[in-house]
């Protein structure tokens, strides 16, 4: 019979190696505040330049549209982080990032600088990466602090505006934490994010996006762009396009859309190519097309989507930003020193071909 | 005849020759006595024989129960279908004398299959052995007999194939046997610690059951039985954790539900071990873990709960054990009312008196249920206890603590022997010559 003794010292010996990797303390889910929205703003003030406003849960058994109960807590501080420290003291439960899915940037501060905002996010353990980042406009406070009355539990409402749980919007650009964070860093590949605004205290808007540098806005896409950007992203999402052919309105749903680009010097001068292949069905049609030959209604409207597309590509060149990742690709297949210089030069100076193939599936169920 | 016999079959005990006489001729009879009634042998052969008031062999020639062998090819088969073979003049004959242990057995009570032998073990050896013989009717089946207990000299049979059987576990088995050191030995678990040999351990090595189509099929695959007097229940050995999981109905049923079945019970074990442990962890450490509308719903419940996660834990599965306990305790009539009482009424109350939360109720009845999921008793009592440790791991270390705790689960699974054999290795289909194990030496 072997002793018990030393099996069970060693045994405790192991699990006591443990306790330095047990990460955040004993604390019960009913002491946290889970914050399920922060907004970050300027304040206007100098000494304390930044505004955090936190969105607070206050859980409810009863889960039910409009039940949705919350508590807001602002402070102005020098910095975020010393802010939050101080919020703590007006609450009386822990707070939790844990379960904060949206992060809003106030329109003020985005358009001067993010990247410290940024950098307290990413380096928090408790954030997490996966959460969505958007703008507030005109600012985050107000965006937070709208109430729609469908809203089931506190947060739902933003967070299934942009996860791919609830609506599906050809306008939305749901952007994650880390996917920002890493275009914050990478040559050749510029962030964007979507811009949220308050539908009069009842709900939301987002269908604007703005395409920054590595510091702050550079250019706002209206709703019309910020679909076709979607598009031209391969950020696809079932959407419509709208076309005319002999004079007739037609409206096509786009179900599958496969955008990619290549990046080609011909004497010296760079041409990105964009190849765009679309499934459609025509939606809206105020002639019948059915049994007629579709080939001249895909020529139009391939025509009117090269020239739109190609329109959005040099305004975002002129922006000097490049979202799509040009720079990337060109850094990729050019590696060497002084490739980014070389890129740099090249790409205002770059011209753009979109080729466009689009086919009619159908004319929907009837017609 | 008794020569060639006794060169066919395999050594066993229940092989029985024996060479008569009466003074004017002599004959020879075999035959397995526990396939045999050996009253209508005796009424039938041996009084008629001894009696000598017409010549045995008239009686041979004249009774059409006593029918003619002639080719010794059949010997093997009609002993082990239950006859006895005479030899008198150099002439063999057959008589029918098999006992036939059907409705009068008792049914099996622990591991039920609904369409499968209804048949359990019997307390009686020689019963038993009858069982087992006309389900593994094969002339390899070794019997031997041992006795253990000094003061209840129990006896014991131990049974193998011996084409199958590997020798090294065998005479592991053998001399383990010998050596027990015990005064009173009643029951087959009492039997295993004693074979085992280890005080603490935490998984049986030795599969316990009362199915003979499970021990039937566990001889074909060179595992050694062990059948004790006095128990409805035999040892296989030696077991892995996987023959623990298996219910014998896996065998009968369609093939696609018995693997989602198995896959089932793997869930069910993981989720009855590590639950509890998870929803402390989880609960206290890790919030972020569950989805925003379940941890807002478990904050909500638990709200109206004075006591932090770990007690509220501790409350329920003292009760659910409580509960498990007393039905298995009660007398077969007042054990439902228990049930009832427990289940349904203390949870229910439990959870309106602000005691627990409505997620805690959730986690202890699967916990609870999914324990019984376990095919084998001796298994699903060792699991039981499992959770325990685990607890105490999410406690101090929550998540980490459990990951830690389950991994030294799996080391410790890993490092267990059943005889000599690794208890943790998967059940690969090999040659069913060589059998499960028996194999083993054949590099």
């Amino acid at each position: 019979m072997r002793p018990i003794a030393p099996i069970i010292l060693k045994l405790a010996l192991a699990l006591l190696l443990l306790v330095p990797v047990g990460g955040c303390g004993f604390k019960d889910i009913d002491k946290r505040f889970f914050v399920v929205g922060t907004g970050i703003d300027l304040s206007g003030n100098e000494e304390k330049p930044y505004r955090l406003t936190i969105q607070l849960a206050i859980p409810s058994p009863k889960i039910e549209p409009g039940t949705s109960k919350f508590q807001y807590e602002t402070i102005d501080a020098i910095s975020i982080a010393e802010g939050l420290r101080m919020l703590k003291a007006y609450v009386d439960k822990e707070l939790d990032f844990g379960h904060c899915r949206i992060f809003i940037i106030g329109e003020s501060l985005a358009r001067k600088n993010i990247t410290s905002v940024l950098d307290w996010m990413v380096r928090r353990r408790d954030i997490q990466l996966v959460a969505n980042m958007a703008i507030g406009k005109p600012d985050a406070a107000s965006v937070l602090k709208i109430k729609p009355i469908s809203e089931q539990y506190p947060g739902n409402a933003l967070l299934l505006s942009f996860g791919a749980d609830g609506t599906e919007s050809s306008y939305n650009y749901a952007e994650s934490l880390s996917g920002f964070s890493r275009r914050l860093t990478e040559k050749g590949l510029d962030p964007a994010l979507a811009i949220v605004k308050g539908d009069k205290n009842k709900g939301y808007i987002i269908n604007e996006i703005a395409l920054m540098d590595k510091q702050k806005i550079k250019l706002v896409l209206s709703p019309d762009e910020a679909q076709m950007f979607n598009q031209l992203a391969s950020r696809f999402t079932k959407s419509s396009m709208h076309g005319i052919y002999r004079h007739d309105g037609i409206v096509v749903a786009i179900n599958q859309l496969h955008s990619r680009f290549r990046i080609e010097n011909q004497d010296a001068q760079h041409l990105i190519k964009v190849n765009i292949r679309m499934k459609t069905v025509i939606e809206e049609s105020s002639s019948s097309l059915m049994e007629k030959d579709l080939k001249p209604v895909e020529a139009k409207l391939e025509k009117s989507y090269e020239a739109e597309a190609t329109k959005l590509l040099a305004k975002i060149q002129k922006a000097n930003v490049d979202p799509l990742g040009f720079g990337l690709r060109y850094l990729a297949m050019n590696p060497g020193e002084g490739s980014w210089d070389n890129w740099q030069r090249i790409y205002p100076d770059a011209s753009f071909k979109v080729n466009v193939r689009l086919i009619i599936e159908g004319t929907g169920l009837i017609w | 005849m008794i020569e060639r016999i006794k060169l066919l079959f395999a050594e066993a005990v229940d092989v029985k020759t024996a060479l008569l006489s009466n003074g004017e001729a002599s004959i020879e009879i075999a035959y397995l006595s526990s396939l045999c009634k050996e009253d209508k042998i005796n009424n039938c052969i041996m009084v008629p024989f001894t009696k000598a008031e017409i010549p045995f062999s008239r009686h041979l020639e004249t009774n059409p129960e006593y029918e003619q062998v002639e080719d010794p090819a059949k010997w093997q088969d009609m002993l082990l279908r239950g006859y006895v073979l005479i030899q008198s003049h150099s002439i063999i004959y057959s008589f029918l004398a098999s006992d036939v242990i059907s409705s009068d057995g008792s049914l099996t009570q622990v591991e039920s299959a609904i369409q499968g032998p209804q048949l359990a073990l019997s307390e009686d050896l020689n019963k038993s052995l009858n069982l087992i013989r006309s389900m593994y009717p094969s002339p390899e089946l070794c019997v031997e007999q041992y006795t253990v207990g000094y003061e209840s000299r129990t006896p014991l049979y131990i049974l193998f194939d011996q084409r199958h059987v590997d020798s090294m576990v065998l005479d592991n088995v053998r001399s383990k046997l010998t050596s027990i050191n015990a005064d009173i030995v009643h029951a087959a678990g009492e039997l295993e610690k004693l074979l085992v040999g280890k005080r603490l351990h935490l998984f049986p090595t030795v599969l316990i059951t009362e199915r003979p189509d499970r021990i039937s099929r566990s001889i074909g695959k060179g595992k050694v039985v062990v059948l004790i007097k006095g128990s409805m229940f035999a040892l296989i050995l030696p077991a892995t954790f996987f023959e623990f999981m298996h219910a014998i109905e896996d065998n009968y049923e369609a093939f696609w539900m018995t693997r989602f079945l198995i896959f089932l019970r793997f869930a069910s074990i993981v989720l009855t071990i590590t639950l509890p442990a998870l929803y402390i962890a989880v609960v206290s450490y890790n919030p972020e873990l569950f989805r925003v509308q379940l941890a807002f719903s478990i904050a909500a419940s638990r709200s109206a709960v004075p006591y932090p996660s770990f007690i509220e834990v501790f409350i329920m599965l003292f009760m659910i054990e409580t509960l498990i306990e007393a039905s298995i305790r009660l007398p077969r009539y007042i054990g439902s009312t228990a049930t009832t009482v427990g289940g349904l009424i203390l949870g229910q109350a439990a959870q309106q008196a602000g005691l627990v939360s409505s997620i805690m109720i959730i986690v202890t009845s699967v916990v609870a249920i999914s324990n019984f999921v376990i095919p084998i008793n001796s298994m699903s009592f060792a699991i039981r206890f499992l959770k325990y440790p685990l607890i105490g791991a999410a406690i101090f270390f929550g998540l980490s603590g459990i990951a830690v705790g389950v991994f030294l689960y799996i080391v410790y699974l890993c490092n267990l022997r059943s005889f000599g054999k690794p208890y943790f290795r998967l059940h690969g289909k090999l040659n069913p010559a060589e059998g499960d194990i028996g194999g083993a030496d054949i590099k």
